[in-house]
């Protein structure tokens, strides 16, 4: 089968800059510098464990929305670049290398699906972060994904807002969000409170109001919570997609330094899923922390907190019908998938499953950095994210809470690009508008 | 002859066996050197009550989502690894060879089930062969060693097979028979083989990450 | 699956019929009495007696394989013609007799025929279908 798609080449500025300057010997020397130092006993068991069985296809939301076309499969992805780098000492061409940062960087989100289709649940999305590791030290990483590292590595938040940006937007939400309740702060650098609230850049740069939603239900669940003012306010990490590890774990760290330094007793981190896998999963423990050095729990923990512990009340359910899509990060990534049905059934009358989900959800398409690679990629993401959208349509649910930036953005494209006419919401965003506004008092 | 087929019978199944053992033990070791050097944080998050919850689901058939996507395979591919091992370990010529020689013996199947059963691994091969042609999937990451290893594993059974009917060349057909079993022994440590020594592994240690940190199921 | 591999696969496994069939029709042969065995897997072994002895040179010499053993030790110069193997080695091993009949047959053939470098020593060369 012609694949329409291939016949048309991206080009990528960023890639293509990076590729003219690159030489053989210092491709060869990059990868087997990767590929021996930086690699271990895991890597070369999954080398040659793999028996090519092809089961992981399945898995592999992008292998099905391209009809089957086997040179999307999870471990086709893996034999088209690093097997091939192996096997070749090293020793592969410029045409090779452009397209193994299009299938690492735009055709795997790392999601992990794979690994739970593969009979020996070999980490296929390991394999794949090392390859972008290998396209980061040979500088040729997408552009636009590569600005917002820049951005990470200068400012320590990945939309390069400034300080007193940040320290603006706040204090304008603050000013907004007294309509709700006329005392209403939003405590900037508060020492000691039981709470450090952590965000997106995204949000004060584009999406303010969702600052002015969290601090309304923390008023109103009269919660001790504070904003760090200084770098560190950021959970988010692209370059822990981009195999830039040194600076994902100095962000990553710069997180919970922040954390430290308003001896918070916890961090509650808005409703991102790739920020999560930061801070939980990869950033601290490259920085070499076996867990979270400072508890830290993800919106949806933090709500079904809320939820259930009368802090917020329901004043009246949700009307329209909803559909959840678990993000990987935290549903994969850890198990919240299971509180998360449970803050639907508080909030909404009307719940509709989607199938395949909970673990075995897809990837919203946008995941693992791929709609970080921007507008040049975005035609094939598209491609890429028919099977998602079969997926949703399948639900016929009016609204679609995701519980994650990333997947937002990932899945407000589908429903545009595929017509779906489904509202996309955040749990706060359902919150907000079902919530009594009316002040929790301990002990009532 | 007789000396030759006194060697590949008597001191070459010694040199196999020791060969596979001390294979395995060192390819082990190596792992393990290698992890403690390099990724010492695998021990911290392996966990023996996760790995061995999701290496139990997996043996467990149709449990794991993935065995019932692909049923007709899983089915086979269950049936052909469990007969890989019970054909020879309990096959009586075989069991007779170590009783002669060890003073040991244990259960037997019957001669006519042992033939079903190496019926059953060819026609498994068989399949895993044509599936390698037709699904294309398969067929994209197939490499000419993926026929190698399935006719490695067939020429034992193929072999005994027509040994055992006494078809035709019977002297040469126990001789393959012998070589190709010691050969596939010897291979391995060595080779792609070593999955089954080495996917154990990998499961567990998805399964601690899956279970231990992310707290979810990989299954 | 396409035409061409279904008809290799169907010939095979007619092709395997056929012999099989073919294979089982064989004439007389002198073969070892396999009763005292249990449920015997094979046909009992191809033995010749007065052939075997002329070829292996043993007309004078029963007592190789005719033996009689006190306990361990082998008494030297006695034979034991009369009686069959399954007199002495029982199916199992036994604290008189450590040697089952199994064995005994197998290592007493295949043992000479090693040493001699003459004779089968295969199981399929004696167990003949």
């Amino acid at each position: 089968m012609q694949d329409v798609k291939t016949n048309k080449k991206v080009i990528d500025e960023g890639v293509e800059a990076g590729l003219a300057k690159l030489t053989p010997e210092k491709i060869a020397s990059v990868i087997n510098q990767v590929l021996e130092k930086e690699t271990g006993a895991r890597f070369k068991a999954y080398v040659q464990t793999c028996m090519r069985c092809g089961l992981c296809s399945d898995a592999c939301s992008v292998f099905l929305s391209n009809d089957r076309a086997p040179q999307y499969s999870p471990a086709a992805k893996v034999k088209q670049t690093i097997l091939e780098m192996i096997n070749k000492k090293g020793r592969v061409s410029r045409e090779f290398l452009s397209d193994a940062v299009r299938i690492a960087h735009t055709e795997c989100n790392v999601c992990k699906r794979c690994s739970m289709y593969c009979p020996f649940g070999i980490d296929i999305a390991y394999m794949m972060l090392t390859v972008r590791r290998i396209i980061h030290k040979l500088e040729i990483t997408p552009l636009y994904i590569q600005d917002t590292v820049n951005s990470h590595a200068a400012t320590g938040n990945q939309m390069w807002v400034k300080q007193d940006e940040w320290i603006d937007t706040l204090q304008w939400q603050e000013e907004d969000a007294r309509e709700e309740f006329e005392d209403l702060r939003i405590p900037l650098d508060k020492d000691g409170s039981d709470i450090m609230y952590s965000v997106i850049a995204p949000e004060p740069k584009f999406q303010a109001g969702l600052i002015y939603q969290m601090a309304t239900i923390m008023h109103a669940a009269n919660v001790n919570w504070t904003m760090p003012s200084t770098p560190g306010w950021d959970n988010s990490n692209m370059a822990m997609y981009t195999g830039d590890f040194e600076t994902s774990g100095r962000i990553a760290r710069i997180h919970y330094e922040a954390a430290a330094n308003l001896h918070v007793k916890k961090i509650v981190m808005g409703e991102c899923g790739h920020a999560f896998r930061s801070v939980y999963d990869v950033g601290n423990r490259w920085v070499g922390w076996t867990a979270p050095p400072i508890e830290l729990i993800h919106a949806i923990d933090f709500y079904h907190f809320l939820l259930t512990t009368g802090r917020i009340k329901v004043k009246e359910k949700y009307k329209k019908s909803v559909t959840l899509h678990d993000p990987c990060n935290i549903s994969r990534g850890r198990g919240l998938h299971h509180k998360a049905r449970e803050i639907v059934n508080i909030l909404c009358e009307n719940f509709i499953e989607m199938t395949p989900n909970k673990e075995h959800n897809y990837c919203c398409g946008a995941g693992g950095g791929v709609i970080n690679c921007g507008p040049p990629w975005k035609g094939t993401r598209m491609v890429n994210n028919k099977e998602k959208s079969r997926q949703l349509k399948r639900t016929g649910a009016q609204v679609l809470i995701a519980p994650c930036h990333n997947c937002h953005s990932g899945l407000e494209d589908i429903v545009e690009h595929y017509e779906l006419g489904m509202e996309i919401k955040f749990f706060g965003d359902i919150i907000f508008e079902v919530m009594e506004k009316t002040i929790f008092e301990e002990g009532n | 002859m007789h000396s030759f087929i006194q060697f590949i019978t008597g001191p070459m199944v010694w040199i196999s066996f020791g060969i596979c053992f001390i294979g395995i033990v060192f390819r082990l070791l190596q792992i393990f050197r290698l992890t403690r050097e390099k990724e010492n944080f695998m021990f911290t998050f392996l966990s023996v009550k996760f790995s061995l919850r999701s290496i139990l689901v997996w043996l467990v058939p149709f449990l794991p989502v993935s065995t019932r996507k692909s049923p007709v395979f899983y089915a086979v591919s269950y049936i052909f690894h469990i007969l890989l091992f019970l054909t020879p370990l309990f096959l009586l010529s075989h069991v007779i060879l170590i009783e002669e020689n060890f003073n040991l013996s244990w259960w037997t199947v019957s001669d006519w089930l042992a033939d079903i059963f190496t019926v059953a691994v060819i026609c498994a091969l068989i399949f895993f062969a044509i599936r390698r042609r037709m699904v294309p999937e398969v067929k994209f990451l197939t490499g000419l060693s993926d026929y190698v290893f399935i006719i490695l594993v067939a020429l034992p059974f193929i072999s005994g097979f027509i040994a055992y009917h006494q078809f035709f060349a019977y002297q040469w057909m126990v001789i393959i028979h012998v070589i190709s079993g010691e050969l596939m022994l010897i291979l391995i440590p060595f080779t792609r083989f070593f999955h089954m020594i080495l996917a154990p592994l990998t499961r567990a240690y998805t399964a601690s990450e899956f279970g231990g940190v992310r707290h979810s199921k990989d299954w | 699956m396409n035409h061409k591999h279904l008809f290799i696969i169907s010939g095979l496994i007619f092709l395997t019929f056929f012999a099989y069939m073919t294979v089982s029709a064989q004439n007389e042969i002198i073969r070892l009495d396999n009763s005292a065995f249990e449920n015997p897997q094979r046909p009992g072994a191809v033995f010749d007696h007065d052939t075997h002895n002329e070829m292996a040179g043993l007309e004078d010499d029963c007592s190789v394989c005719h033996h009689v053993y006190d306990g361990k030790t082998l008494i030297e110069g006695e034979s034991s013609e009369d009686s069959a193997c399954s007199d002495c080695h029982e199916l199992k091993p036994t604290p008189e007799n450590s040697v089952p009949l199994r064995k005994a047959f197998h290592n007493r053939c295949k043992d000479c025929h090693f040493t001699s470098q003459k004779g089968p020593v295969l199981c399929g060369e004696c167990h003949i279908k």
